[in-house]
């Protein structure tokens, strides 16, 4: 393999693991404020493009579509938060999955209802020829795909560290009935970190649609990518979540490249697994912490 | 109220002999193939979630992945009988004892995560499993799936109508429920149930409860494993399409709506749940539409329900059972 | 002769030390009674000889054999059990159904034997639940014995735990907390039954902060105070202890 074939693959790698990082990131918000894994993450991945897509056939301008899919991604997380996970918060984790795997199983059903079983295409953010880096060549549009994660993380980044909301999001994390004393507002940052998380892995879906085709099934893939790289991160900083997505973006890609195409989704799972099985902490995290 | 606690206890009595009289009765009152049909998945279902409340509604463990061990049984039978030729018992045997094994270790390694990792470990392995039944052509005929699976026979008898097939499964089904009645009603049950119970309470009792936790996952691996096992010889053909997550779901669903610690609950939710999109099969004079309709909706329907019953009636269908015999002694 | 014997047991959480250089033994058929001010170390000191915590240093020697690094289902294999200070009832099983649970290394029953429910199953079976009625008549809770362990008073619970852990037929009984929730008549018919215990042959390790129960019913007292073993010997000359009064000081002075 010549070194710009190793750098394209590369490329490719690092286009899908940041949108890998952008679900990653949503289990993240959502396990720090709940201790539980919303098994629904991918279907907002799903709905982000989809949503994008139909606000561009409905005749909305690109950008304005994909705006509105965040939006409504999000509201729809809230929701889910709001009127199915908050009424039975206090009976422990296994009921609160339960729902969000429930959900996901509503959500993606709709899906297929409303907008088809077929795949569906989102224009190009910014049509153009592709950019030729190092002998790679890079579209347009991963250009959007990493200028985006790179904004979102950085905007999440200040917001954990510098701001109030931060602060109760951080108190949270470590206990609710501190975070109560501290006189946050914990029923709050719990629903804006659904809010959050889905408008994340909504933006991850609508960004990479272009690239790659959307339709009503695609949330499962990208549930388990996501919480693959989340869990190789650890669960645990905004950061974290970032590399462990990016690298195993890489990972896949230099698979497909050293190996073959058909295992490439194997890959992220054997890696989900692994890191399962022998370092559940993940590769940043310290080991023992477990909520639930 | 001891009145009404004998009169429970008749009734507790009667309904198995009932149930066993009805399912056999059936063959007698009809020959109609697409009924016998429909009733046996309805049989096969039971036989998962029958393994399923037992790891979840007794031992509090989710599994996302029981398609996969359905599927491994189905496969291990399509392949033994219709490729090498191995007798079908044999096969069943095999592939019963295939599923159980991945389970054991796939289950090992899990003893040290909590519930919301294990669902996403048998998710994963689930998805790996999927792509391996695509790719593994030369075993499993790929994307086509395997054809031409002989029916389930023992020596000179063959077990080839709607009706005998109904017969075997249901026969399996049976079984298995009575055996697990029972095991939940003896120590291995009583242990599961404290092990949801509270873990430290379990342990202060003198319960392994890593090996309680692998023993049930084992278990259920084999039961779904022994359905799929039945499923190939009755059905076929096997192909990929078949062991989707949206089926590992849905029996999560029947188990979450049956209700947890029950055996009763989510054997009742398996049969209205699997039976729904087929209703025309029990109501012959039903518009296609509507047919058509709850056949379409039906991952829709499972996942409202899913969420409808924790958030309304956690107890599920077994609570409600549960509520209305409380009611009648309280009366 | 000694049942139990704890040489230098320690265990700090994150700088804090909880358990510090702790020795004390318990013989065989006698009320050992651990007391002390609130945060002590005595309730990580029982987890500690029971499996739940593992110690960072230090040997738990029970009947000639090395318990320290067992899992808590080995220690009650090997005959110590415990009850909880928060109590752990199995709240969707009957209080009877507990104490069954506490039979598990007692009955034979596995899966396959379980399931087929053998004549010697059953038979098994009827025998714990009448030894389990026995037991919770002991405690003093048989009337609860059909009532799902979530339904319970307070009091109650302990005493059903108390039954389970007696179930598992223990050389050596340790219990945390066994009157708290209990009113004074409760608390005479537990002092009762720890007796009645005790002599059907049962070591018990309590940990109590009735210092009326503990005078009455305990033969030796260890008392601990911020981690550290400060006194060690019978009611009558603890009561005495400056140590122990100064250690009381400021908390709640022994009224016995």
């Amino acid at each position: 393999m010549s070194s710009s074939e190793l750098l394209q693959f590369v490329v490719s790698g690092l286009q899908n693991g940041a949108v890998y990082a952008l679900v990653a990131l949503g289990f993240t918000l959502v396990y720090a404020s709940t201790g539980i894994i919303n098994f629904a993450q991918g279907e907002f991945f799903m709905l982000g493009g989809v949503l994008a897509v139909a606000g561009v056939r409905f005749g909305l301008p690109l950008p304005l579509a994909v705006v509105a899919s965040v939006l409504v991604s999000a509201g729809i997380g809230v929701a889910l938060e709001r009127f199915a996970l908050r009424p039975r918060r206090d009976s422990g984790g296994l009921v609160l999955i339960i729902i969000t795997i429930g959900a996901s199983m509503v959500l993606k059903s709709l899906a297929r209802h409303i907008f088809g079983p077929n795949e569906m295409a989102l224009p190009a953010f910014t049509p153009g020829p592709p950019v030729i880096i190092g002998g790679a060549a890079i579209d347009p549009q991963v250009l959007w795909i990493w200028g985006l994660t790179f904004v979102v993380v950085v905007a999440l980044t200040l917001v954990y560290a510098k701001t109030k909301l931060g602060r109760a999001m951080r108190a949270c994390s470590l206990s609710h009935d501190a975070a109560r004393l501290m006189g946050v507002d914990t029923a709050g940052v719990v629903m804006l970190s659904f809010g959050l998380a889905a408008a994340l892995g909504a933006l991850g879906g609508a960004v990479v649609a272009p690239l790659t085709q959307t339709a009503f099934d695609v949330g499962a893939r990208a549930g388990i990518k996501g919480f693959a790289a989340a869990i190789l991160g650890g669960l645990g900083s905004p950061v974290a979540a970032v590399v462990g997505g990016l690298l195993l973006g890489v990972l896949e890609s230099l698979s497909v490249g050293f190996l073959s195409s058909t295992y490439k989704d194997v890959i992220s799972l054997v890696v989900l697994l692994a890191v399962l099985f022998l370092r559940p902490q993940g590769l940043f995290g310290r080991a023992g912490k477990e909520k639930v | 109220m001891s009145a009404r606690y004998g009169l429970d206890r008749a009734i507790a009595r009667v309904a198995p002999v009932l149930i066993v009289a009805l399912v056999a009765a059936v063959p007698l009152l009809t020959d109609d193939r697409y009924l016998f049909k429909v009733l046996t998945f309805v049989g096969l279902n039971v036989i998962v979630v029958t393994g399923l409340a037992l790891l979840f509604g007794y031992a509090g463990q989710i599994s996302l992945g029981h398609a996969a061990f359905f599927g491994i049984g189905a496969y291990s039978v399509g392949y033994l009988t219709a490729t090498r030729a191995l007798p079908w018992l044999a096969a069943v045997a095999i592939g019963v004892a295939l599923a159980s094994v991945v389970g054991l270790l796939l289950s090992l390694p899990m003893l040290r995560l909590k519930g919301h990792y294990l669902a996403m470990a048998t998710l994963a392995f689930s998805e790996i499993l999927g792509v391996f039944f695509v790719e593994a052509s030369a075993i499993t005929g790929g994307n086509d799936g395997l054809r031409g699976i002989p029916f389930p026979s023992v020596g000179p008898f063959k077990i080839a109508t709607p009706g005998a097939s109904y017969l075997l499964v249901w026969g399996v089904a049976i079984i298995v429920v009575v055996l697990a009645s029972n095991l939940v009603r003896t120590r291995p049950g009583r242990a599961l149930r404290a092990v949801h119970g509270t873990e430290l309470g379990a342990q202060a009792c003198g319960i392994d409860t890593g090996r309680l936790r692998v023993q049930v996952f084992t278990l259920s691996a084999g039961l779904a494993g022994l359905a799929g096992a039945l499923y190939a010889g009755v059905v076929g053909f096997v192909s990929p399409t078949t062991f989707s997550l949206e089926f590992s779901v849905l029996l999560v669903a029947m188990v979450v709506l049956g209700g947890t610690g029950s055996i009763t609950g989510p054997v009742v939710a398996c049969v209205a749940l699997t039976l729904l999109p087929y209703i025309d099969a029990l109501v012959p004079g039903l518009p296609r539409d509507a047919v058509a309709f709850l056949q379409d909706w039906e991952a829709d329907i499972s996942g409202i329900v899913m969420i409808g019953v924790l958030l309304f009636a956690p107890g599920g269908v077994a609570g409600m059972l549960r509520r209305s015999r409380r009611a009648g002694d309280a009366s | 002769m000694t049942m139990l014997s704890v040489r230098g047991l320690s265990k700090s959480f994150g700088g804090l030390t909880a358990v510090d250089n702790v020795s004390f033994d318990v013989h065989e058929g006698m009320i050992k009674a651990l007391i002390g001010p609130n945060g002590a170390g005595k309730s990580t000191l029982f987890n500690l000889l029971t499996g739940f915590e593992c110690p960072d240093a230090g040997t738990v020697t029970f009947l000639g054999q090395p318990m320290v690094a067992l899992k808590p289902f080995k220690v009650v294999r090997a005959g110590i059990a415990r009850t909880f200070q928060n109590t752990q009832v199995f709240g969707e099983m009957s209080v009877i159904e507990n104490v069954l649970v506490g039979m598990h290394t007692q009955l034979a029953t596995g899966f396959a034997a379980g399931a087929l429910r053998l004549p010697a199953t059953r038979k098994a079976d009827r025998m714990a639940v009448e030894r389990a009625g026995r037991l919770l008549r002991l405690v003093g809770a048989e009337e609860f014995a059909d009532a799902p362990g979530a339904d319970i008073p307070h009091g109650v619970r302990r005493l059903v735990e108390i039954a389970r852990a007696l179930a598992a037929a223990p050389k050596l009984l340790l219990l945390d907390e066994p009157a708290a929730g209990l009113n004074n008549a409760e608390t005479q018919a537990l002092a009762a039954s720890l007796r009645r215990i005790q002599a059907d042959g049962t070591t018990i390790l309590i940990v109590e902060h009735d210092m009326g129960l503990v005078m009455e019913i305990s033969d030796e007292i260890v008392v601990l105070d911020r981690g550290r073993k400060i006194a060690e010997g019978s009611p009558k000359l603890i009561q005495k202890d400056p140590a122990v009064i100064e250690a009381y000081l400021g908390e709640e002075v022994p009224d016995a």
